[in-house]
């Protein structure tokens, strides 16, 4: 029997030592159960979310046949600008690759398109991610870039069997070369700026010092498709402010990001064609 | 003596829903950028009504699950919990821990050690940790604001589960309805 003051202390001794067995599981166990553990609660953030999907759709079924047909004008509109778009892009496509082909250059990154809906929202302030309804069961792979209408979202982190875990721009986590529009010089940027009921932004440095941006004259964020998998020219944000550093050598500013990044509902997964591009 | 003791398992699916349902009140939440944590409140009923031990398996099992989902060192929620657990059990004989009021006191506390815990490990990662201290009071204001509204319920969820699987859930003796 042991003494009264040793048995109340019994829990922390317990806690000890089963600490110090964690210490010592494999990594393989561990990346096991934590594997285990996610996909026992991937049915409920999954239901969760084509609940609300069900919800859109019976509210939508509630609106009249006359907004329905205004909606459809709407949509034919925005069809013929796409089918414009689409006749661009084609022409730009076949340039580029006369181009590559007249330069000898190496192609660009070619990727599948992956459109996905997002089934859960976690953004605090030590991290900002989503889940998404698409996994291995699409061919989604680690590392793959996220993107939406307004440039992008993130980076897939983790891939599981039916859903994936993206990482977002605005996580402090982020990090990806990038470069001023216009410019072709590489700065760095990193998200994690998120404050309470405010816009998102993050932050950029090592910029040139002949680089200038105010909150009247902002100064366009793209992707470099530097040491990254994202393809460049993709929008990151909007550089609202710019002041020189600490050594004076470069300049450190703030990025606005996209607002609507809070809200989305649905994005595309960049599947390199290439695999061992990720 | 019952065979099969169900007791970890009721506290740790309690806490499953718990967690779901604050999974879905941050997605309605992230458009205002503002987050709920609510570890504390997993932890009070395991801590003050159920025996230790099966308190404890439940809460381990409880921070392997957190853990899953959060980008943190895998374990790190366990160790949390297991800290505050280990601290709660050996307190409890000497507090008035029947009524929510005290449960709902210790849930605060908690979550409020698992907060600044979980902060000062990952704050680091912040390019400016001093704004992001800022976010992180709105959010562990709101937190608390939320486990004050729904720790009374959480804790009766919880007693009226062990009520259904008529166990006592510091005994484990059969109850008779």
């Amino acid at each position: 029997m042991f003494p009264k003051r040793f048995d109340q202390a019994r829990p922390f001794l317990t806690l000890g030592i089963v600490l110090l067995a964690w210490l010592f599981v494999p990594l393989a166990v561990k990346s096991f159960t934590r594997a285990t553990f996610f996909e026992i609660q991937a049915p409920l953030v999954v239901a969760d979310s084509y609940v609300q999907f069900l919800q859109t759709f019976w509210s939508n079924r509630m609106h009249s046949k006359d907004e329905l047909l205004q909606a459809g004008q709407q949509v034919a509109g925005l069809i013929a600008q796409y089918d414009y778009s689409t006749q661009q892009n084609q022409q730009l496509q076949a340039e580029i690759l006369r181009l590559e082909n007249l330069l000898n250059l190496p192609p660009m990154p070619a990727f599948r398109f992956e459109p996905a809906r997002v089934a859960r929202r976690d953004f605090s302030g030590w991290w900002q991610r989503m889940v998404i309804r698409k996994g291995e069961n699409y061919g989604i792979p680690v590392g793959a870039p996220v993107v939406f209408s307004g440039g992008v979202v993130g980076r897939v982190t983790e891939v599981h069997r039916y859903t994936a875990v993206v990482d977002l721009i605005t996580s402090p986590t982020f990090r990806l070369a990038a470069t001023a529009s216009g410019d072709n010089r590489p700065v760095s940027y990193q998200g994690g700026l998120n404050d309470s009921f405010k816009s998102p932004r993050g932050i950029v440095e090592f910029v040139p010092l002949d680089i200038y941006a105010t909150r009247t004259a902002t100064r366009r964020l793209v992707t470099s498709g530097l040491g990254g998998v994202f393809p460049p020219g993709l929008t990151i944000g909007d550089i609202t402010n710019l002041e020189s550093s600490a050594d004076g050598l470069f300049k450190l500013g703030e990025v606005q990001l996209d607002e609507r990044l809070g809200s989305l509902t649905e994005v595309t997964v960049l599947v390199p064609l290439n695999p061992e591009e990720l | 003596m019952r065979r099969s003791d169900p007791r970890w398992l009721i506290v740790f699916l309690a806490n499953l829903l718990l967690w779901w349902l604050t999974g879905m009140a941050n997605d309605y939440l992230a458009t205002f950028s503002v987050h709920l944590y609510l570890g504390g409140l997993l932890v009070a009923y395991a801590s003050l009504q159920v025996d230790r031990q099966q308190g404890f398996v439940a809460l381990m099992l409880t921070g392997l699950m957190v853990d899953s989902v959060e980008p943190v060192p895998f374990g790190t929620s366990m160790l949390l919990f297991g800290v505050v657990h280990a601290t709660l059990v050996y307190g409890r004989q000497r507090l008035p821990r029947d009524g929510a009021i005290f449960g709902t006191i210790a849930a605060l506390f908690s979550n409020l050690f698992l907060f600044i815990a979980l902060s000062f490990l990952l704050v680091g990662a912040n390019p400016r940790p001093g704004e992001a201290w800022l976010r992180l009071f709105v959010d562990l204001l709101a937190s608390q604001v939320v486990i004050i509204v729904i720790t009374p319920w959480f804790l009766a969820l919880q007693s009226r589960a062990m009520e259904f699987a008529q166990i006592h859930p510091e005994t484990g003796r059969r109850l008779t309805l």
